[in-house]
């Protein structure tokens, strides 16, 4: 049978270690061989947890934030080369190749960016006689997660406009010539028209953004590593934390961690789910 | 206008610097940080690949992501053909979970996939992550795959039976050759995706011989801080095969990273 290889990878290495994952999060794991039954107490023990409070807060701000601003980032990107601005060839290669460098290289060369002495952003700020704005931008609380955030930006915009110009040459070419000839202003057009047939496809963007940010790790590890003090600490970086670096040597809380947030996620999943299939059901 | 100029300076002007940057000596690059590279330093690619281990990191990362994408891709192709050409009970309940797991937090694979490898002596090694790879890439290549497998016009099928062909047969000399598009492009999004991996590979190798580049990197920017320029010829290696995949084939990539979002 066809299938069979494909669900024994499955059932051997995603199926079996989530069930795992479950059955741990009730033990105390100090080793690999010794596990004691502790109930729910790990589950207690998260929801007291003011460390996993800032990394879900931290995630959530960002979840509900960044999925936003991509979208409409991508969505104007679109436009611009759907517009036939010049050099849009050179332009569409310019904004769509940071999807392709991995975490790491953007992770290490935001650093630099931010980096307080000689990082671009300061340098350019003191060369324009803003020197009182230079900030140390990744060790301020305030600022940390937000330039964090804005380096996920920079990578992620190119992909979403490149789907959404996919989506608008699909578009039928009539309907914005009606468009037109009924006098319409660019910002109407977008408002009345692009947007709500592009609907489908801007939804879809949103929620696999939003699915993509409560999982946040990698950036986040090289930049910052949660810090400073919690300000950009994501519940995947503590999960790791917790798992592998703190010398607390129980595989049982991060894993009841990482129940949690599985829960969370595909709540969120059913519940985006729900949503779109009853608007769906209003439109037609 | 001036906001795309804006923006193009935004998203383009920090991968450029970083290529100045990996043609420039650390020296230099601390006397001045923004400067056209004077002397171009090649040779600092030389060395990178030959005096620290740019080179094993790349051929580990060669290693595990071709033979991942390979075996992903095999099994893959078979899954979905299996789902999209033939009717039995559970079919639908099959699709549905497999695709489900593409909105899986890592964490919740992440603890016990180190302990089963663990258990398996597969922990530190590249087999033990290559397998690791095949599972976290499988869904997807699933979803792309079974859609345009099940547009394939079912009376190739019928004819491939009426001359006498075994369904593996149909399989590696109908649907495979027909569905090379897809696949062709499940193959480069799978080799971006794999190729850049991070988390998977952190937790999962500890050596740094066995290190995929990614890893290495981090390893590396650990060890020689302040080295900003040999860091940044590690990343431009790193870059590199990923930007010579997308020259030649971005019209199939944009395909594959689009063909799951427009609807």
């Amino acid at each position: 049978m066809f299938l069979a290889p494909a669900l024994l990878v499955y059932a051997g290495l995603t199926a079996y270690p989530v069930l795992r994952t479950i059955h741990d999060s009730f033990f105390t794991i100090a080793d690999m061989d010794a596990a004691t039954f502790v109930g729910f107490d790990h589950f207690q023990e998260v929801f007291r947890d003011p460390t996993f409070w800032a990394a879900a807060r931290n995630t959530a701000i960002w979840s509900l934030l960044a999925p936003l601003l991509d979208v409409v980032t991508g969505l104007l990107l679109a436009l611009c080369l759907y517009a036939r601005v010049p050099y849009a060839r050179f332009l569409r290669v310019a904004w769509f190749t940071p999807v392709l460098l991995s975490y790491v290289v953007v992770g290490i060369l935001w650093v630099w960016i931010y980096d307080y002495d000689w990082g671009i952003v300061n340098v350019a700020l003191r060369a324009l006689g803003l020197g009182a704005w230079a900030q140390a931008w990744l060790s301020d609380p305030r600022l940390a997660l937000g330039a964090v955030m804005l380096t996920h930006l920079w990578k992620w915009a190119g992909f979403n406009m490149v789907v959404c110009l996919a989506a608008l040459h699909s578009l039928p070419s009539e309907v914005l010539e009606a468009a037109e000839l009924d006098n319409c202003g660019w910002f109407a057009k977008l408002v009345y028209v692009i947007v709500p047939m592009l609907r489908p496809t801007l939804v879809n963007l949103f929620v696999l953004a939003f699915i993509g940010k409560m999982k946040v790790f990698d950036l986040v590890f090289i930049m910052t590593d949660g810090g400073p003090l919690w300000a950009t600490e994501t519940v995947s970086t503590y999960v790791y934390k917790r798992a592998f670096n703190w010398n607390t040597f129980d595989l049982g809380y991060p894993s009841a961690i990482a129940v949690v947030w599985f829960v969370v996620v595909v709540a969120f999943v059913l519940l985006f789910n729900r949503l779109l299939q009853q608007k769906e059901r209003l439109e037609y | 206008m001036a906001i795309i100029v804006l923006y193009t300076v935004y998203s383009a002007l920090p991968f450029a610097w970083v290529g100045t940057l990996s043609l420039r000596s650390t020296s230099e690059i601390s006397a001045a940080h923004f400067a056209w590279p004077e002397v171009w330093h090649w040779e600092k690619f030389r060395v990178a690949w030959v005096d620290s281990h740019f080179a094993s990191y790349f051929w580990n990362s060669t290693l595990v992501v071709s033979a991942a994408v390979a075996i992903v891709t095999l099994l893959g192709a078979a899954a979905a053909h299996g789902l999209a050409r033939y009717d039995f009970p559970g079919n639908r309940l099959i699709y549905f979970i497999l695709f489900s797991s593409i909105v899986f937090p890592p964490q919740i694979l992440l603890i016990s996939l180190f302990q089963v490898l663990v258990g398996y002596n597969l922990y530190n090694s590249l087999i033990g992550l290559t397998l690791v790879y095949v599972s976290l890439q499988l869904p997807l290549t699933v979803y792309l795959l079974e859609g345009f497998f099940a547009r394939i016009p079912q009376d190739l099928f019928d004819a491939a039976k009426i001359d006498r062909y075994s369904e593996l047969a149909i399989f590696f000399r109908i649907v495979l050759p027909v569905g090379m598009p897809a696949i062709a492009t499940t193959v480069i999004l799978n080799f971006i995706q794999l190729w850049n991996e991070f988390l998977f590979a952190v937790v999962l190798i500890s050596d740094d011989e066995s290190s995929t580049l990614p890893v290495g990197i981090r390893h590396f920017m650990g060890d020689y801080f302040q080295d900003i320029g040999m860091l940044a010829t590690g990343m431009m290696i790193a870059v590199l095969p990923v930007v010579i995949v997308y020259a030649f084939f971005s019209e199939r990539l944009i395909q594959g990273m689009t063909a799951g979002a427009v609807k």
